[in-house]
């Protein structure tokens, strides 16, 4: 059947004559038994149908045949439809009764009631920011170690202003994120994921005076951050590091490292207590950061340090190894180079203030 | 008139035996569907057994009615057959042959 066919008509005019009359005649017999062959067979398949009944299935009634005629205006598909019938349509939402465009609809009720995956995928990113924010307010003091490279310190402030349409994660997010990356991290600073700087014309001085104190805060030049490393960060000198701090908090600002003696100057000898005290206050944020897995032991130690270093600026002159960063080894080596050991006395004092 | 008779015989036979009468008939009934010939004789059918009541048909009845019909309407399909080449050698050089 496949093969090359020839119409009989074209083999009535050339090749059917070739064919002596008897084979015509034959032929038109052998076709003559085929055709009554078909013509029995179809006449069982119709008298099976009607004895099972499904003869008459495929006839319907003149009415319903109108129905489902096929449509030929223009304009219209085949079934009658309108092609672009619902671009213009407007619908209502049932939630919040706004009109919305039709082929806008499901995805803004699938924001509008909250149901579906991403709403549920935004709530659960505005849940873990707000629990970084609660978390960071309170752990202040405790967890500074944590905080080094995470920088959500005064982010309280940037709460109203957090965008809360645009997800990060849906999928049409791909391309804006990949090309406005500044702009994006510009808007939410502290977000851990777009940048690694603060910006440091929103902080309030407090703020801006912990966060020197807990971080290298040198100012990048491009970005015109400050760096969120830590103290010793290996990307910023001391120098750099001091600048900053001259330049936001006066000529008096230092590193919260570097020679106590500077740092007493400013102080009263006399109202020791005070400054006990005062140590101890923002000594609990200055000793910990950088004093990467000590224990609270050695927090106690530190801040003997700090006053043994309070009480031997005389005598002594100390470079960066004399820190306030306590540890048993530099308390240890303290204790060495002074004449007299203060530590009888100063444990008697931090007991009345723990 | 025996030698006709022998002759079809012949060829009968041969085509049985090469399978191509069963091809053939596959191919008419194709081409009778194509055609049209089938739904005409269907509607035909149709009247017949409205005439007869749909409970009292019989096969006979049946192929009483519509065999004749049939065969005309079929033969009036004829030209627009197709013949395969495969079927037209063989139909082509028997006679001599058979007959010899």
């Amino acid at each position: 059947m496949k093969m090359e066919e020839m119409s009989l008509s074209g083999l009535d005019n050339s090749k059917l004559e070739m064919f002596s009359p008897g084979a015509q005649a034959i032929a038109q017999e052998i076709y003559a038994d085929l055709v009554e062959d078909s013509c029995l067979g179809f006449c069982f398949e119709v008298h099976r149908a009607v004895k099972c009944g499904y003869f008459f299935l495929d006839d319907t009634d003149p009415d319903s045949m109108k129905d489902f005629e096929i449509v030929d205006q223009p304009g219209l598909d085949i079934f009658g439809q309108v092609f672009n019938q619902w671009k213009s349509k407007e619908c209502v939402c049932p939630n919040c009764s706004r009109s919305i465009a039709a082929s806008r609809f499901a995805p803004h009720l699938e924001k509008c009631l909250g149901m579906g995956r991403n709403s549920s995928r935004i709530a659960n990113r505005r849940i873990a920011n707000s629990n970084n924010m609660n978390k960071s307010e309170s752990d202040q003091e405790d967890n500074d170690d944590i905080n080094d490279n995470d920088w959500s310190y005064g982010s309280e402030k940037k709460a109203k202003k957090r965008k809360s349409d645009k997800n990060p994660n849906s999928p049409r997010r791909s391309k804006s994120l990949k090309h406005k990356n500044g702009e994006l991290s510009n808007s939410d600073p502290f977000k851990y994921n777009n940048s690694t700087g603060i910006s440091y014309e929103t902080l309030g001085p407090e703020e801006l005076r912990s966060l020197l104190t807990t971080q290298c805060g040198v100012i990048s030049e491009h970005t015109k951050k400050m760096c969120t490393r830590s103290l010793r960060c290996p990307q910023h000198t001391d120098e750099q590091r001091r600048t900053v701090r001259i330049y936001f908090l006066g000529p008096s600002a230092v590193l919260p490292e570097v020679e106590s003696s500077l740092d007493n100057d400013s102080f009263d000898m006399t109202d020791s207590q005070a400054l006990i005290s005062r140590l101890q206050w923002d000594g609990s944020s200055d000793l910990s950061p950088s004093d990467s897995g000590s224990s609270k032991t050695s927090e106690n130690q530190g801040w003997g340090l700090g006053t043994n270093s309070s009480e031997s600026r005389k005598t002594k002159k100390k470079k960066s190894h004399l820190s306030l960063v306590g540890t048993a080894s530099g308390l240890g080596s303290n204790k060495k180079k002074k004449p007299k050991p203060p530590a009888p006395p100063t444990p008697s004092i931090y007991d009345d203030i723990n | 008139m025996n030698k006709d008779a022998q002759m079809r015989a012949a060829i009968n036979q041969k085509l049985i035996e090469t399978g191509e009468r069963e091809r053939l008939k596959e191919l008419l009934r194709a081409k009778l569907i194509e055609c049209g010939w089938k739904d005409q004789l269907k509607a035909h059918c149709k009247e017949v057994i409205k005439e007869k009541g749909l409970e009292h048909v019989t096969v006979d009845d049946l192929v009483a009615e519509i065999t004749p019909k049939g065969r005309e309407t079929g033969f009036a399909m004829l030209p627009r057959l197709v013949l395969s080449s495969r079927t037209q050698a063989i139909l082509l050089p028997q006679p001599s042959r058979l007959l010899g």
